[in-house]
């Protein structure tokens, strides 16, 4: 298994999925920078460019990583499942689209999950890997639930684009622009059939806490009513919606004719957004654990 | 013919039974390679304790605690929003190469070993045990606002730390003692 440091170096410098970020980072303030070498990331944390130093800091990382019980492995299979599922997911809605248009496979058209309680399904379950993978690399930080919770902001507020895609592509786009205020009524609506036929779902049950679906469904349920809050701060203070998403994501795409819901189809087949900026996250941290022990 | 169906039938439900056992049941805990370095995480101090070891931010500066696992806390001393400095406490039993650095080192901060690392890295080794590390973000700090910093950890209290690990090790049980440091740690 690569490490994380590994698959930071390997991600991609321009494709898609970078260009879609780097247009949805027009809407938050601070921008996004493309990290992809883990010896400039080294180097940015340490303050300093001495090779000796790097390549410390570089092989302590490793080990770390190496480690199952330190969780920066698992943080990034968290990932990788929710990465795998959404892109599942999309490839079926999108050929739903195409199999709409054409009479014969019009069948698959309605066999396919589209409705709005699986959008909110699949939303909650990334939320819920997302708070998964942060008690997975950074542990329970601080002695009180306050220092939990500034912990917490702290990595959202690093992670500013990250959650905004999270929101916009997730969110927004598929489920409309009240999707924040709506969210808890449709995931309300969903059920253990709902729950099952995510394909994220059976990957992620072994690590979520509790037995059985109706503990993980009020675990999903509980874990979103969390992130709402802040979720809604964020996306109110800069001013989201899926028009402004959308005009973003032109600026570096090119002009987009369909509708905000072909959008998110097509971002979820077509681009890791969540899995590239979440190996970036998982390294940074990874990095200043490594260089605060060599 | 029927004793060797039984003996079959035997074998195949004891090779299933194992082969079973070892897929299902979580041995992996087991097998080599789940901790750094291959220590027990027992052997290593949790970074729960060290939380209360950071100094108190002054006036206008806020402390952020960002990581705590086995061995290990860190914490960002913010100023306005903008991060100064990581703060950090590692217990280097799985590092033994951080510990042999500070074997030249000549200079002292309250009486134990510092070194400089590069530009923005300052590590004060306590106990023979304990790192204390600070690390300049953004615009950086001055090597003397470092060791500043490092001053004002409770080094006392991380000192003691390592008698109470070594009592620890000593029990039979891998259980962890808490409330008891605070009677070993200097009054304030």
């Amino acid at each position: 298994m690569s490490t994380v440091l590994e698959r930071l170096d390997r991600l991609p410098r321009r494709n898609l999925t970078v260009l879609a970020i780097k247009g949805l980072s027009t809407l938050v303030p601070g921008g996004w920078h493309n990290i992809t070498s883990a010896d400039e990331l080294i180097g940015d944390v340490l303050g300093s460019k001495d090779p000796d130093l790097i390549r410390q800091v570089r092989a302590r990382a490793d080990a770390l990583s190496q480690a199952r019980h330190e969780g920066y492995g698992r943080a990034l299979s968290l990932y990788d499942a929710v990465n795998r599922s959404q892109k599942a997911a999309g490839g079926l809605r999108l050929l739903a689209n195409i199999g709409g248009a054409l009479p014969l496979v019009k069948r698959v058209a309605n066999l396919t999950p589209t409705s709005e309680t699986l959008q909110a399904a699949d939303l909650s379950l990334k939320v819920a890997a997302e708070m998964l993978a942060f008690t997975q690399v950074n542990g329970l930080p601080g002695d009180s639930f306050g220092d939990f919770a500034a912990a917490l902001n702290d990595y959202a507020g690093e992670a500013r684009v990250r959650m905004a895609a999270l929101i916009c592509f997730d969110a927004l786009l598929p489920l409309g622009d009240q999707a924040l205020q709506r969210l808890d009524g449709l995931l309300g609506g969903v059920g253990k059939r709902d729950l099952h036929q995510l394909p994220a779902y059976a990957g992620l049950a072994s690590m979520l806490p509790g037995r059985g679906d109706e503990a993980h469904l009020t675990f999903l349920r509980r874990g979103v009513d969390q992130w709402l809050g802040w979720a809604g701060a964020f996306s109110h203070q800069l001013g989201l919606t899926g028009q402004k998403a959308v005009q973003a994501l032109e600026s570096t795409l090119g002009p987009w004719q369909g509708g905000f819901k072909q959008m998110a189809t097509f971002l979820d087949a077509f681009t890791d957004t969540y899995q590239h900026t979440g190996v970036q996250a998982v390294a940074r941290r990874l990095v200043e654990r490594a260089a605060a022990e060599i | 013919m029927a004793r060797t169906l039984r003996w079959g039938v035997g074998l195949l439900l004891i090779v299933s039974l194992s082969i079973g056992a070892f897929l299902l049941l979580p041995f992996r805990a087991w097998l080599p390679g789940g901790t750094v370095a291959d220590i027990p995480l027992s052997q290593v101090v949790n970074g729960t304790a060290f939380n209360r070891l950071f100094p108190e931010p002054e006036k206008g500066d806020q402390l952020v605690f960002t990581q705590e696992k086995r061995g290990f806390s860190e914490a960002r001393l913010k100023h306005g929003g903008q991060v100064k400095a990581l703060l950090a406490i590692s217990d280097v039993t799985t590092t033994p190469e951080a510990r042999s650095k500070f074997e030249a080192s000549e200079r002292r901060l309250q009486g134990w070993p510092l070194v400089e690392q590069g530009q923005q890295a300052t590590a004060v080794l306590v106990a023979d045990r304990f790192q204390v590390k600070v690390i300049g973000q953004g615009d950086g700090l001055e090597a003397e606002q470092r060791q500043a910093l490092i001053g004002q950890f409770n080094l006392r209290g991380l000192a003691a730390l390592k008698g109470e690990s070594a009592s620890r090790a000593a029990l039979p049980t891998g259980e962890q003692p808490t409330g008891n440091l605070s009677a070993m740690e200097p009054a304030p």
